[in-house]
Parts: C-alpha cells; sequence; structure tokens
C-alpha cells in the first residue's frame, strides 16, 4: 500500500477505533446457523462477516484423490464480490486466496483426526462476507466453531488472530487501516491445549524481542477467543423446557 | 507419499537420532549454492541457482504500464512461479498449483518487506511507471524451492539493467543502468522431521517432513515467514530458528554478493 | 455429575478408551462435543460421525446391484454391501428403502449387512445419527409411545434414517424432529408424550 498518505494510526495511546494495543475487536459467533451443512457457524469479528460451513466426512470426489488409510481435507477460502468496501472482486479464486486456502486447510488436517474417516473427504468452506482486516484468522476461528458443531472428531478448538507492529508499538487484531499501514503483520493460529503454532505468517519487519512480545499478546487474546468459541457451541445445548 | 518414500523417511528418522543426514551435512547447514547470472540474453536480468540439485531459474523483465489508481507514484513489483512438469515426476501441466502460488507470495513479500526495490524510484512520469515481473523457473526439484528461489529472485534483481524509455518506446543499449536494489534478504527454510528440525531439507527429507518454516531476513529484522504444512511447531521452536537465520545471513549475502563482483 | 465438553478439553487422567475421546501424552481428551458423566467415565456424544458397529440395526437405500451383491446408502460416509449367495431367493432393486441389521464391519466405513427386508411405501427421514438412542429411548419407551399415538409403522435405523409408513405420519414426524432438537434436555419424554396427545 502506498505509504504516501498514511494515516495517522495511533493519536493519544488509542488506535482509530478506540481499542487499547491489546485490545480485541467485538467477536461474536453463532453455531450451526446452516441447516445443510454437516457443520457451521457465523461470526461478526468488528465488521468482518464470515459463514464457515463444513461437509462431510463424505465421499471423494475426484476418486483418484481417495486415501484409504484417512480422511483428505479440502479448503475454500473465498472473499464475496460484495466484500470490499472499495471494489467489486470478481468471483472465483485468486493468488491470495489460493494460498489462503492452502494454508488454512494445513491447519485443519492437523487437528482433525483423520484416521477416524479413512477413504473419505472433508470440505471446509469459508465465505467472507464483509472483510476489514483478519478476515483468514478470522475464517479459521469460525471455521474450528463448524468442525466442532458437525461432531467431526477434533484434537482442540483452534484459534487465530493477528499482532502487527505500528511504529513502535505491537497491537493485536489489525483492523483493515491498521493491516494496510502496519509496519508489520502477522497472523498465527494456535491449538491452545500445549499452545502450539499451526499458521504462522508474518511479513514486514519485527526484532526478535518483538516477535516474542507478539506471541505472548496473541495468547493472551487467544484466551477470550477460545472463552466465545466455547460458548457459542454450549449455547447449541442450553435447556430448553416448555 | 509413495511407498519408497515411507521407507525412506524412516532411514531419515534414524539418521537424524544421530545427528546425521542422507549426506555429510550438519543439521543447520546448506548444500552447496552455486549462482550464475546473465544467463538469459531477452531477460533485464536473470539468475540460475543450484541449491545442492534444486535448479531454480529466475527471469526478470521490466514492462513500462500505467500506475494503479491507488498508488500513483509507484511502480510494481510481481513474482510469479511454475513449477515445471520437467522437474519432477510429481509435477503437471497446468495453472500454477497452490505449491507455486505459495512459492511466489512467499518470495516476493520476502523482498517486498525487505524493501529491496523503492517501487517510487520506477515511477517514470504521471502514466508511466516500470513493472518489474519476476518469473521463477523451477527446472529440477531436490528440496528447498523457497531458499533457492529467493537466492535467484534476489540475485537477477542484484544484476538487472533497467532500459530507456523514450518516445513511448523501451530501448535496450549498452549504457543502461542497473536497477537500484536498497537491501539485500535471505531466507532460511527448516523442515521439522519427527522431533528433529533440520536446515535447507533435500526432496527426500521434504518427503519425510511434518513442517516447513521459511524465516527471511534483512541481517537485523525478521522480514518475512511463512509456516507450512499440517504439523505444528512450538515457540521454543521458532526463536531458535530464528537465531539461526540471523546467523545465516551472512555467509548467505555474499554468495549473491559475489556474483555482483563478476 | 454430567457436564458438557468440547474439543481439546481434557476429561481424565490417564489413557481410555472412550468413544468421542482420544488419548495424548497419558491423559484423555473430548475430540467431540458431549456430555460426560465423570461418575460413570461416559461420554455422550452430542455431536457426531456414526459409525458402524456390529448388531445395530439400520436403514438403508440400494444405490447399486451387480449380480447378487448390492450397495447400500447407509450416510454420507457409510456404505453398506449386501451380499446374497448364488442360491438366495432374495432379490432388491436399486431405489428399494430396506431395513437391515450389521453382520460385519470392514474398514471403519463399510457396513455388512444380514436379515434385510424391503420396506415398502412410506416416507423417510434423516436425522442426526447421535440423537438415535434418544428416539428409541430406554427400554424402547419413546418410539414406542410414538407408533402408539400415531399407529404408523416405523423403522430406526443406528444411522439416522427412520422410515415412517401409515398412520399419522405427519405426527409422528413432528414428534422425531422435536426430540432431534431437544435430545440433550430432561424431562423429553414427557413433553413428547403431551405433543403427541395433543395431536392426535
Amino acid at each position: 500500500m502506498s505509504h504516501a498518505n498514511k494515516p495517522e494510526l495511533i493519536i493519544n495511546g488509542k488506535r482509530t477505533d478506540g481499542r487499547d494495543f491489546n485490545e480485541l475487536r467485538q467477536l461474536k459467533i453463532e453455531a450451526g446457523i446452516l441447516k445443510n451443512a454437516a457443520g457451521s457457524a457465523y461470526l461478526e469479528w468488528g465488521n468482518n462477516k464470515v459463514l464457515a460451513a463444513v461437509y462431510g466426512p463424505r465421499e471423494v470426489v475426484p476418486k483418484h484423490l481417495t486415501d484409504s488409510t484417512k480422511a483428505i481435507v479440502k479448503c475454500r477460502y473465498s472473499m464475496a464480490p460484495f466484500s470490499s468496501l472499495s471494489e467489486h472482486g470478481r468471483s472465483g479464486p485468486n493468488r491470495r486466496a489460493t494460498e489462503i486456502s492452502k494454508v488454512i486447510k494445513e491447519v485443519f488436517e492437523n487437528v482433525i483426526i483423520l484416521n477416524d474417516y479413512p477413504g473419505s473427504e472433508i470440505d471446509i468452506f469459508i465465505e467472507i462476507l464483509q472483510g476489514d482486516g483478519g478476515t483468514r484468522t478470522a475464517g479459521i476461528t469460525a471455521a474450528a466453531v463448524a468442525l466442532a458443531s458437525a461432531g467431526i472428531a477434533i484434537r482442540d478448538l483452534v484459534y487465530a488472530v493477528s499482532a502487527a507492529k505500528i511504529g513502535e508499538n505491537l497491537v493485536i487484531d489489525p483492523h483493515m487501516l491498521e493491516d494496510n499501514y502496519s509496519d508489520a503483520d502477522m497472523p498465527v493460529a494456535v491449538s491452545p491445549k500445549n499452545k502450539e503454532i499451526l499458521l504462522l505468517q508474518m511479513d514486514g519487519g519485527y526484532t526478535r524481542e518483538e516477535l516474542k512480545k507478539a506471541f505472548e499478546m496473541i495468547f493472551t487474546a487467544g484466551e477470550k477467543i477460545t472463552e466465545v468459541q466455547k460458548d457459542s457451541i454450549r449455547k447449541l445445548y442450553e435447556s430448553v423446557s416448555k | 507419499m509413495s511407498s519408497m518414500d515411507l521407507i525412506r523417511s524412516g532411514y531419515i528418522k534414524e539418521l537424524l537420532e544421530n545427528g546425521k543426514r542422507l549426506e555429510p551435512r550438519g543439521i543447520n547447514e546448506f548444500r552447496q549454492i552455486a549462482i550464475k547470472c546473465n544467463v538469459l540474453g531477452n531477460a533485464e536480468g536473470s539468475a540460475q541457482v543450484d541449491l545442492g540439485n534444486t535448479r531454480v531459474l529466475a527471469g526478470v523483465k521490466m514492462v513500462v504500464e500505467e500506475p494503479h489508481s491507488d498508488t500513483p507514484d509507484e511502480g510494481n513489483f510481481i513474482v510469479s512461479a511454475e513449477l515445471l512438469p520437467i522437474a519432477s515426476a510429481e509435477y503437471e501441466t497446468g495453472p500454477p498449483s497452490p505449491s507455486a502460488i505459495e512459492l511466489a507470495r512467499v518470495v516476493d513479500r520476502g523482498i517486498r518487506a525487505g524493501n529491496c526495490i523503492d517501487l517510487k524510484n520506477l515511477s517514470i512520469d504521471k502514466e508511466h511507471v516500470w513493472s518489474v515481473y519476476v518469473d521463477l523457473y523451477v527446472l529440477n526439484y531436490d528440496g528447498n524451492l523457497f531458499d533457492a528461489g529467493t537466492l535467484a529472485v534476489m540475485s537477477a534483481l542484484a544484476t538487472s539493467k533497467i532500459p530507456k524509455f523514450e518516445n513511448e518506446e523501451i530501448k535496450h543499449t549498452e549504457s543502461d543502468e542497473p536497477l537500484r536494489v536498497d537491501n539485500t534478504i535471505t531466507s532460511t527454510t527448516f523442515c521439522k522431521i519427527g522431533n528433529k528440525i533440520v536446515l535447507d531439507p533435500n526432496g527426500a527429507e521434504e518427503a519425510a517432513m511434518s513442517t516447513r518454516l521459511t524465516i527471511t531476513t534483512d541481517g537485523s529484522c525478521i522480514r518475512a515467514m511463512q509456516k507450512g504444512l499440517s504439523g505444528s511447531l512450538s515457540i521454543e521452536d521458532i526463536n531458535n530458528l530464528v537465531e539461526i537465520s540471523f546467523s545465516k545471513y551472512d555467509e548467505l549475502k555474499k554468495q549473491i554478493q559475489s556474483v555482483l563482483n563478476r | 455429575m454430567r457436564k458438557i465438553v468440547l474439543p481439546g478439553e481434557s476429561i481424565q487422567n490417564g489413557a481410555k478408551r472412550i468413544n468421542g475421546a482420544y488419548v495424548s501424552s497419558n491423559q484423555t481428551y473430548a475430540a467431540v462435543v458431549g456430555m460426560y458423566d465423570d461418575e460413570r467415565g461416559t461420554l455422550v456424544p452430542l455431536e457426531g460421525v456414526w459409525l458402524p458397529n456390529v448388531g445395530e440395526s439400520v436403514v438403508g437405500i440400494i444405490t447399486y446391484s451387480k449380480k447378487s451383491v448390492y450397495e447400500v446408502t447407509l450416510t454420507d460416509f457409510v456404505g453398506g454391501l449386501i451380499i446374497l449367495d448364488r442360491y438366495s431367493r432374495e432379490h432388491f432393486e436399486v431405489g428399494d428403502v430396506i431395513r437391515a441389521t450389521i453382520s460385519a464391519v470392514e474398514r471403519k466405513n463399510r457396513a455388512i449387512l444380514e436379515r434385510c427386508e424391503v420396506l415398502k411405501g412410506g416416507v423417510l427421514l434423516n436425522i442426526k445419527s447421535v440423537k438415535i438412542p434418544r428416539v428409541i429411548g430406554r427400554g424402547d419407551t419413546m418410539i414406542k409411545q410414538i407408533t402408539e399415538f400415531t399407529k404408523s409403522q416405523i423403522a430406526v435405523g443406528r444411522n439416522g434414517l427412520i422410515w415412517i409408513n401409515g398412520g399419522n405420519i405427519d405426527l409422528a414426524i413432528s414428534a422425531l424432529v422435536k426430540i432431534e432438537k431437544e435430545a440433550h434436555t430432561s424431562g423429553l419424554t414427557e413433553r413428547v408424550k403431551q405433543m403427541l396427545q395433543a395431536g392426535k
């Protein structure tokens, strides 16, 4: 992004949306929202609106991709044409979406207990209906809930969030403007059980110390994200007595 | 994974238990690197890198285009990659696979984040900017396309020349100026096999790996990182690999600079 | 004490083979969302993918036939196989709805079927397989009260497919859908009874 008209991102120690450096945007998740999918979740994170759906385990198409010892995972991350403020996007995969689909697939290949579903395919769809920075981390966070609501065996409920650097300051969960003008951006997906890193991408510039601090901020934020994910699943089973 | 790969991966893991690899090489040692520049006569810049038996070719083409509306005073820099079917029995013809796209984008991000090319410097006038297209052609696959790719692109850019743009025409002359490259970035790619992590995996080691991490640095800062595949890494793993990455910067930078002095 | 557990949550120290859970580093963790009873050490999945077991009763649709071998769809993931011997007088058509018992399981998702019976007419309802035990009820109490009130013939497949024929089909479907939705709650048998009585 051109830095010619770089806006002030931090004013009087607060971010443009009034948040503190370590404050997450508001996060809401609703599980089981699509009736045909095996599992699904709708997520609103700041101004992001994301729909995640899981199909399967089901027959592998095309057949020659079948692995008789375990399930194969396919993932499609896609930004809807109306998702961006400034443009009408063309539908269909572009290079960015292809790369993101690949790295997200790799997260779930780790946590799904693939051996439980040999010879099958598990499909994860992430649709970005409205994007405002952090769409891949929002997508992963939603897809984890969708998998749990599908009852597909997973080792852990993974979450994802980004840490960015603005000038000298590290901030958690950047929105789009911060993302575009930041000096570093690092989306990370974590399996909270053992704090294992399942997705890690970064570009910009971090010193070793900044990197360590960024991970700490991510783990702290992760505790809150996990609670929202868990609540959304528990909510499906709230007692119904009439 | 073919059955051959499974047999070898067992053997590779055994060797690693004793700190050994298939070749006589340390776990944090690169294979032999050979870089040749100016190998493509019609390109504005080029480099062929051999990293062990992995061979990649980077070609730079400079094209004059209209600037993008959101960056009116900047030129463009785009890296693409192709895993040619000739490079490996596993590669097929067709549009770029997700792996090819990932390779291109990771190398691209490393160079961009390292501020190696000042895009403002590529502006000619209000309607014309230089677009630097770099195409990475993988000619032979034997592991670690990321580091071979980064070396090839950095070397090709370092020896590129900007043609003259006069009267709406691109003219190549003997006195063309070199493309200005402000920084050098280097990348180190590690792979996790079992619970051991090695630098610069060859093809057999990549068949045995569960996770891959590429770290790109400019010697003082971490400029880019990409974790690949479905294994996991701990924070300790990542911090250790960052240290090793910094320690390799000087030796890799020397390799790139040695071609400049030829 | 029963409580809802979520994937990744530890349910027991030590390695224990529990359906819906997995073992790692000598600890047992939930793999699906379920109701964990710490006194009994059981995990009842609230969501799950049905895996066939010998002896289970299923309802399926014949999708392919060749000579005396028939392929049966049980779920998106699990297929059934009927292998008749040369002298068998039994015969099925593609599209037939059948009820059968699982005599053997191959490779996790292939069930060999025996004692197959064609179910003619009626409708097929597909509900989540994890809810089927609740549809049957302890000692068949739940399914019995549904058939009593609706006077419908009902075949319940452990794979999630339910065949309903005759009687008050709409009332039967309403009751089954209600059970699927409220399977995790208490007092359900009574509430379903009230609904059946009201809907008669």
